[in-house]
C-alpha cells in the first residue's frame, strides 16, 4: 500500500539528489545524458567555483536577510496580532484573520509583479510623492499671489515665484525674470487655478524617486513584500494554538491576580514554545527555498543585487551557456543546508517537545 | 474607597486608549493588505494611457478591453483548463496515495514501515524547489519533458511528505478495533481501506485538499522547468509572460494579474474556514 507513494517519492526526491551528486562532480555540459557526448568525473572544481564566486555569497546573504525578516518580522508580528485577537482586545476575530491571510492565497507571481509596479519609479508611490510636491508648490504660489493682492506681474512676485521654483526651475530660463514675466502675461485673464496648474506642471519636475532606483537598498522592498505576504500565515498558526489552551487555566490565573504580562509569560508563551520553534524552522526552510516571488518581482536585479540562492542556481542552469555541474553543486549545497536544519529541528524538538500538548 | 474607584477609572481609560491603538495598528495592516489588491483591480479597468496620467484615481470610463486582450494574448483559454487539471488531478492523487500510505503506516506493522515513514517526514523540509535543476534533467532523461504526466507526477511526489504525515497522524487516531473486526469478518486490506478508512478520513482529506489546491493553483517554480509549450502551461506561467516586454502595457498586465488572482480569492471566500483549519494543521510539520 505504501509502494506507489514511495516509488513516486523516490523519483521526485531521492533520484534527483543522486543525479545531483553525480553531475556536480562531472563535466556534463547538457545534451543527451547517455549515448550523447561523453562526460565524466571532473572532481570538485564546481564546488570550488561556487565558494569562490562572490555572487554565491551575495545570494546567500540575501537568503539570510529573508530568514531574518521571517523569523524576527513575520513571527513576532503574527504572534502579536494573534494575541490581540485571542485576548479579545479586538472584536471580529474572523474578519482580521480572513483579511490578513489574503496575500497567502494569491499567486506569488501576481504578488511579485504587482509590487514590482508599485515600487517602480513610475508607480503609485512615485505618483503620491509627486502629488505632494505639486500641491505644496501650488500652495506657495497661492500665498505669493494672495500677498500681492491677486494676479500680478510685479518684479517682486516674479522673483518670489522663481525662488519657490528653485534652482532647477530657474535654470529653464537664460534670463529668468523677464522671460517668466512674459510667460505669465500670456496667462493673463485665465482663472487663477489654471495658472497654478500650468506653473506647477512647468516647474515641479517629476520626482525621480532616488530610493526606488538605488541598488544598495533594493532588497528592502523585497523584504517588505515577504513580510506583507506571510505574516497572516503565522497569525493563523499561533491563533489556532492559543485557542487550544484551556481557558480555565487563564481564568483561574486571573482570579489569583495575574496581570496580562504574567498570563503571557507563564501560560501562553510556554504553551506555544513548541509552535514557535516549529514555525521558526518552517520559516527558515521556506525562506531558503523561496524562488518565484523574487523571480517575478526583481528577477534578481537590478544588476544581481537581489539574487537569492535558487535564482543564482536557476540562472547558472538556464541563462546563457548552461553550467549544469555548477547548478547541481548549488542545488546540493542548498539541500545540505536543509539537512542541517532538519537535524536542528530534531534536536530542538527533543528539548522543547515535551512542553507542547 | 474613592481612590480605588479613581484607579479603576484610570485603568479603564488606559485600556480604552490601548485598545484604540491596537485597532489602529491592525487596521493599518489590513489596509496595507487590501489596498494594493483593490488598486490592482481598479487599474485593470483603465487604459494604459489613463493609468499613466493618474494611477490613484477611479477609472473615468471603465473598460473591459484589457481583459479581452489579456485573455487572448496570455492564451488563458488554454491555460485555465490546464491549471484546473493539474491542481485537481494532483490533489486527488496526493490525497489517495497519502491515505493509502497513511493507513499502512498507522495500522499495518512491518519492519520496513518505520524507516520509510521517517524518510517521508524528512521530505517535509526538503523542498522540491531546491531540486529543480536535477529534476529538470531527470524529466528530460525519462523523456517526460513537456508532458502533463511529468507535471502531475512531480506535483504528487512533492505533496506526499506532508500529506502522508497528516494522514498517518489522523488514521492512527481511528481505533484499531474497527480495522481488526473487519479483518475478522474476512475483509481484505484494500476493502478495509476503501470501505472503512477512506470514509472516516474525510476531515483529513479536506485539509489536504485545501492545502494542495491553494498551493498547486499558484505553483510556479516547478512547472516552469517542466513544460515550455504554451498548450501545456498553467496560469501562473501565462501571467509571468506579462512581466517582460509587456510590462509597460499596464492595462493588459493588470487584467492578467487580476485574472490570475480572482479564482483563488473566490475559492478563499467560499472555503475560508476549511483553508484556515488546513493551514493550522499543515504547518505543524517538522
Amino acid at each position: 500500500m505504501v509502494m506507489p507513494a514511495f516509488v513516486l517519492y523516490l523519483l521526485v526526491m531521492a533520484f534527483p539528489i543522486i543525479l545531483s551528486i553525480m553531475l556536480s562532480v562531472s563535466n556534463y555540459s547538457g545534451g543527451r545524458m547517455f549515448g550523447g557526448e561523453k562526460w565524466g568525473f571532473a572532481g570538485f572544481s564546481s564546488y570550488v567555483r561556487v565558494f569562490t564566486d562572490p555572487w554565491f555569497w551575495n545570494a546567500l546573504k540575501n537568503n539570510v536577510y529573508i530568514v531574518l525578516i521571517s523569523v524576527f518580522g513575520q513571527l513576532p508580528l503574527g504572534f502579536i496580532f494573534a494575541y490581540f485577537i485571542y485576548s479579545k482586545i479586538v472584536r471580529a476575530p474572523s474578519f482580521w484573520q480572513g483579511v490578513l491571510y489574503v496575500p497567502n492565497i494569491i499567486s506569488v507571481i501576481v504578488v511579485g509583479l504587482l509590487w514590482q509596479v508599485i515600487f517602480s519609479p513610475h508607480g503609485p508611490i512615485a505618483e503620491i510623492v509627486n502629488n505632494i510636491h505639486a500641491s505644496s508648490f501650488q500652495r506657495q504660489l497661492k500665498a505669493i499671489f494672495d500677498g500681492a493682492g491677486g494676479f500680478s506681474l510685479s518684479d517682486d512676485v516674479i522673483k518670489k515665484i522663481l525662488h519657490v521654483a528653485g534652482p532647477s526651475g530657474q535654470a529653464m530660463f537664460s534670463n529668468p525674470v523677464p522671460e517668466l514675466k512674459d510667460l505669465l502675461a500670456s496667462y493673463a485673464g485665465q482663472p487663477i487655478s489654471e495658472i497654478y496648474t500650468a506653473l506647477s506642471n512647468l516647474f515641479v519636475q517629476k520626482w525621480s524617486p532616488a530610493f526606488l532606483t538605488r541598488t544598495d537598498i533594493a532588497m528592502l522592498p523585497v523584504l517588505f513584500v515577504i513580510l506583507w505576504m506571510y505574516t497572516g500565515m503565522y497569525l493563523i498558526l499561533f491563533l489556532a494554538n492559543m485557542q487550544k489552551i484551556d481557558p480555565q487555566i487563564i481564568e483561574s490565573a486571573r482570579i489569583d491576580g495575574a496581570n496580562e504580562g504574567q498570563v503571557m509569560r507563564y501560560i501562553i508563551l510556554p504553551a506555544l514554545s513548541g509552535t514557535i520553534v516549529n514555525s521558526a524552522i518552517l520559516a527558515i526552510s521556506g525562506s531558503l527555498s523561496s524562488f518565484a516571488l523574487i523571480f517575478a518581482m526583481t528577477g534578481g536585479g537590478p544588476s544581481r543585487v537581489t539574487e537569492i540562492l535558487s535564482i543564482y542556481m536557476y540562472n547558472n542552469a538556464f541563462l546563457g551557456r548552461p553550467n549544469f555541474p555548477l547548478a547541481n553543486a548549488i542545488s546540493l549545497i542548498m539541500v545540505l543546508i536543509s539537512v542541517v536544519l532538519i537535524v536542528l529541528t530534531k534536536a530542538v524538538e527533543k528539548r522543547y517537545g515535551g512542553k507542547e500538548e | 474607597m474613592s481612590e480605588l474607584i479613581r484607579e479603576t477609572k484610570l485603568q479603564k481609560a488606559l485600556a480604552a486608549v490601548g485598545r484604540g491603538a491596537v485597532y489602529m495598528v491592525m487596521s493599518l495592516f489590513a489596509l496595507m493588505t487590501l489596498y494594493p489588491i483593490f488598486w490592482l483591480i481598479m487599474n485593470s479597468f483603465k487604459t494604459t494611457r489613463e493609468f499613466q496620467v493618474s494611477q490613484l484615481a477611479f477609472p473615468k470610463a471603465p473598460t473591459l478591453q484589457n481583459y479581452v486582450e489579456a485573455w487572448k494574448m496570455g492564451d488563458f483559454g488554454l491555460l485555465f483548463p490546464n491549471s484546473v487539471l493539474y491542481t485537481l488531478g494532483a490533489t486527488a492523487g496526493i490525497i489517495f496515495l497519502s491515505l493509502m500510505a497513511g493507513f499502512a503506516f498507522a495500522k499495518l506493522r512491518s519492519r520496513a514501515t518505520k524507516p520509510i515513514y521517517n524518510s517521508f517526514v524528512i521530505g517535509i523540509l526538503l523542498t522540491t524547489q531546491t531540486l529543480m535543476i536535477p529534476l529538470f534533467l531527470e524529466v528530460n532523461l525519462l523523456g517526460l519533458y513537456n508532458t502533463r504526466l511529468a507535471v502531475l507526477l512531480v506535483y504528487i511526489g512533492a505533496g506526499l511528505p506532508i500529506g502522508i504525515y497528516l494522514a498517518t497522524e489522523y488514521i492512527k487516531a481511528i481505533p484499531s478495533a474497527v480495522v481488526e473486526s473487519a479483518r475478522i469478518d474476512g475483509a481484505g486490506f484494500f476493502t478495509i481501506f476503501l470501505k472503512i478508512i477512506v470514509p472516516m478520513s474525510v476531515p483529513v482529506a479536506t485539509t489536504l485538499a485545501m492545502l494542495n489546491i491553494t498551493g498547486l493553483w499558484n505553483e510556479f517554480a516547478l512547472i516552469n522547468i517542466l513544460v515550455s509549450k504554451t498548450e501545456l502551461k498553467s496560469l501562473p506561467l501565462g501571467i509571468y509572460k506579462f512581466s517582460g516586454s509587456l510590462s509597460t502595457d499596464y492595462g493588459k498586465q493588470f487584467a492578467a494579474l487580476t485574472i490570475g488572482m480572482v479564482p483563488m480569492l473566490l475559492f478563499y471566500m467560499i472555503f475560508r474556514k476549511q483553508i484556515t483549519k488546513g493551514v493550522a494543521a499543515g504547518a505543524i510539520k517538522g
